[in-house]
């Protein structure tokens, strides 16, 4: 009886923290792909990204004194890298998941950090090196992902109160790629699922645009935050023929948070119902 | 282990690497195995895309004509033909490739067998004929003939379009058979600004020229768009057709962004009684690995730095020679030959049908020079006496080794192997009686064991998903219990 009592306290304080479920659902799909869609088994790659990331984390925690814990979202950031980031050397894999960590220390206002981790590594990683590449056909478009992907991240975002960015962004990004391949171009509909149900474009949609740190406080301003997120991505994609152009249009959205936080305000999330000394998250 | 030992050891592995190194090329699957397939060369530079077609148009050259979706309106300069054996050229030297070895007889050391090469291929058939143009007045279909030129054997019309019906109608009236689905994959065409490539034979200077084939056209345009476009040729296709692309870039290998690019199963150990059929077996391999992939993926073939200057090993083993300064010419990699910088070339290999591919091909050049080859391996056994104890255990290790290569042939081919039994029957046949009464009975794959992996992951995955909702619903459950 004790040991059952035992379990049900572990169970509750791991499912207390929306972070577990993200590490379980993104190491998911990370074995997915390795096994079922015949990634290369890279684990050098994703050694080093690991590696690379929860030691910049352990550096910040020591030195800033914060609290063990947040070695949880350093994992995540690194699944995160794993699935989306390629790159010829081991190098290119150190400096972005170091501009990851770091930039969520260094870049920071009113006690925030301003750019998504993971999304801030590929971005550097890819523009400043020339050695790395994300390609967004990996997951190609099957339906048993899209279910995957989808159930997974309602999950999630129900978890962390942000289906209001995925739900703004996806919903927005579907009608403008229906207007334009189906309405205007002339294209069957399935063209345009095709498109959609990319398990890049879902994973960003439920994985990385959803992280509670790097969205707007206010809720009306995440949905309007979401669907500007999707005109610059629809934008990136169509006009300028750019790949992964959700990644981009991300950066571009977290730096404005600042902005939008000072004129919609909104409660600070926190991953896990702060004790009364409220604490820094990261 | 101190330093000097793993010196050794390091020594020791990497020999083992070099060594593993030297096998004989025996036979390529080359891609005339494809039946209805094309080829097309793929050159990305920047913003510029230079595309070469072949042609293996097999019927009446009067009724050829071809129209090709482009994104500029292309001038003269941009437009020339280059001689078919580019493609031959290309096409051997990254076709999949066997390679066979040879196992040391233990009791009776350094005899050695001679290599016999054999090739396996198999001839292509003809394509869709379309008759040849007639005159017409372009202005009343909304046509505009953008430009007009006599390039080599062949004469070309670059068209702008205002919508499909107008120019379904224009290339039916100028004696173009076109489906009549057609003018809903124009369409999207024309409203995306594309221009019509539109190509037709003057007999008269294919007679000049020499030819008795149609010779490959090379078009090369400015465009941010590195795609290639492929609904209009599946319009009156209901099946499924073969396409292999032979790309280069300064940088790297180039993959496909819409579609999954996924190596074929390489670096086999097959039985040797597959050599006499390679072209077979790769041709089964393909099909099964592109059911496997779910019919939607891209196969990558080859992919390897072929610049010229470059001292490192080219393949592995060469299936061809590798491309002269004259192919890289043709081809259109202009940076090759003047010592501009590094070539790597990909070999893609896409069957596609209108079910699973409803968009066009778009690529993308990545900075990856990993290095791929489709590579299949034969080891002869020993041969002479084998009677002495290392000879007997090497003969069991080659029992096993052979069930490994059945299973695998099978995984990869399907094959029927129960006719194969003497393959194993010959390894048993030199054991000693107490030596082969320990081996597991004949073997004979059956139900194979590949099965579905991607679904068995699938299971798994929908299993453990399922748990964590279960233990979400569970906490919500809670939650609103203690509210």
């Amino acid at each position: 009886m004790q040991a059952l009592i035992g379990t049900s306290t572990r169970l509750r304080s791991f499912i207390q923290d929306p972070r577990h479920f993200q590490i379980v659902f993104l190491g998911g799909f990370l074995t997915y792909g390795v096994l079922a869609l015949g990634w290369d088994s890279q684990w050098m790659r994703y050694a080093t990204l690991f590696g690379t990331c929860v030691g910049i984390q352990t550096i910040f925690i020591r030195w800033k004194g914060i609290p063990w814990s947040s070695l949880k979202s350093a994992v995540i950031t690194a699944l995160g890298m794993c699935l989306l980031l390629q790159a010829g050397s081991i190098w290119t894999l150190v400096f972005g998941a170091t501009v990851a960590i770091a930039g969520k220390f260094l870049l920071r206002w009113k006690g925030r950090h301003i750019f998504n981790p993971g999304n801030l590594g590929i971005a550097a990683a890819v523009a400043l090196t020339g050695d790395a590449w994300v390609s967004p056909g990996q997951w190609g478009s099957g339906a048993m992902l899209v279910f995957l992907v989808v159930a997974s991240g309602s999950i999630m975002v129900l978890r962390v109160g942000r289906i209001d960015t995925s739900v703004a962004f996806l919903g927005t990004f579907a009608a403008l790629v229906y207007i334009r391949t189906v309405w205007y171009l002339g294209w069957g509909a399935d063209v345009w699922w095709h498109q959609l149900t990319n398990g890049s474009l879902l994973l960003f949609t439920f994985f990385m645009i959803t992280d509670p740190m790097t969205t707007p406080r206010s809720g009306k301003a995440r949905w309007l935050w979401g669907m500007g997120i999707a005109v610059l991505a629809f934008a990136f994609s169509w006009h300028f023929w750019i790949h992964a152009a959700p990644i981009w249009a991300l950066l571009l959205g977290c730096a404005l948070n600042p902005l939008i936080d000072h004129l919609m305000h909104g409660e600070p999330f926190h991953w896990v119902r702060p004790a009364p000394h409220a604490q820094r998250t990261f | 282990m101190n330093l000097r030992n793993l010196l050794l050891a390091t020594l020791t592995l990497s020999a083992l690497q070099s060594m593993s190194f030297c096998g004989f090329y025996v036979a390529k699957a080359d891609a005339t195995l494809f039946n209805d397939r094309s080829e097309v060369i793929l050159v990305r530079d920047g913003q510029r895309t230079i595309i070469t077609m072949s042609n293996d148009f097999k019927g009446n050259v009067k009724d050829f004509a071809m129209v090709v979706p482009v994104p500029t309106v292309l001038q003269q300069s941009d437009i020339r033909i280059v001689e078919r054996n580019v493609f031959t050229a290309l096409d051997a030297y990254s076709s999949p490739r066997l390679v066979e070895y040879w196992d040391d007889n233990p009791c009776q050391r350094w005899e050695y067998a001679e290599s016999e090469v054999q090739m396996d291929m198999v001839t292509s058939t003809g394509k869709a004929k379309v008759p040849a143009m007639r005159d017409a007045n372009e202005k009343d279909y909304g046509v505009t003939i953008e430009a007009r030129y006599a390039v080599g054997e062949y004469d070309i019309l670059i068209l702008g379009a205002k919508e499909s019906n107008g120019l379904k109608d224009w290339l039916l009236d100028n004696g173009y058979k076109i489906p009549n689905t057609a003018h809903e994959v124009l369409d999207p065409y024309i409203k995306s600004g594309m221009k019509f490539f539109v190509v037709k034979v003057d007999l008269q200077r294919l007679q000049a020229s020499g030819y008795d084939f149609l010779r490959p056209i090379q078009v090369r345009f400015e465009s941010e768009k590195f795609m290639l476009p492929i609904r209009l040729g599946m319009a009156n296709s209901s099946g499924v057709q073969d396409m292999i692309v032979y790309a280069f870039t300064r940088t790297g290998r180039v993959e496909c962004v819409n579609y999954r690019t996924v190596k074929v199963p390489s670096d086999k150990n097959i039985p040797l009684f597959a050599k006499a059929r390679f072209g077979e077996f790769y041709k089964d391999l393909f099909a099964k690995n592109w059911e496997r992939e779910g019919r939607n993926a891209v196969a990558l073939e080859y992919a390897w730095n072929v610049t010229p200057t470059w001292g490192g090993m080219k393949c592995d083993p060469c299936v061809g020679p590798p491309p002269m300064p004259n192919e890289f010419a043709q081809a259109g990699v202009d940076w090759a030959n003047d010592g501009g910088g590094q070539v790597f070339f990909t070999r893609m290999h896409v069957r596609y049908g209108r079910e699973k591919f409803p968009q066009d091909l778009a690529f993308q050049v990545t900075p990856n020079t990993e290095h791929f080859q489709a590579r299949y391996i034969l080891t002869h056994p020993a041969t002479g006496d084998l009677t002495c104890t290392a000879g007997q255990d090497y003969l069991e290790d080659l029992f096993y080794r052979r069930t490994r290569e059945m299973d695998e042939l099978y995984a990869l081919t399907g094959w029927d192997l129960s006719q194969e039994r003497n393959y194993m029957n010959e390894v048993k046949g030199k054991l000693t009686p107490a030596r082969r009464n320990g081996l597991e009975g004949p073997y004979f794959p059956s139900d194979g064991p590949n099965g579905n992996g991607p679904n068995g992951m699938l299971g798994f995955v929908l299993g453990l998903l399922a748990l964590l909702i279960g233990a979400y619903m569970l906490r919500s459950r809670k939650t609103a219990s203690i509210a």
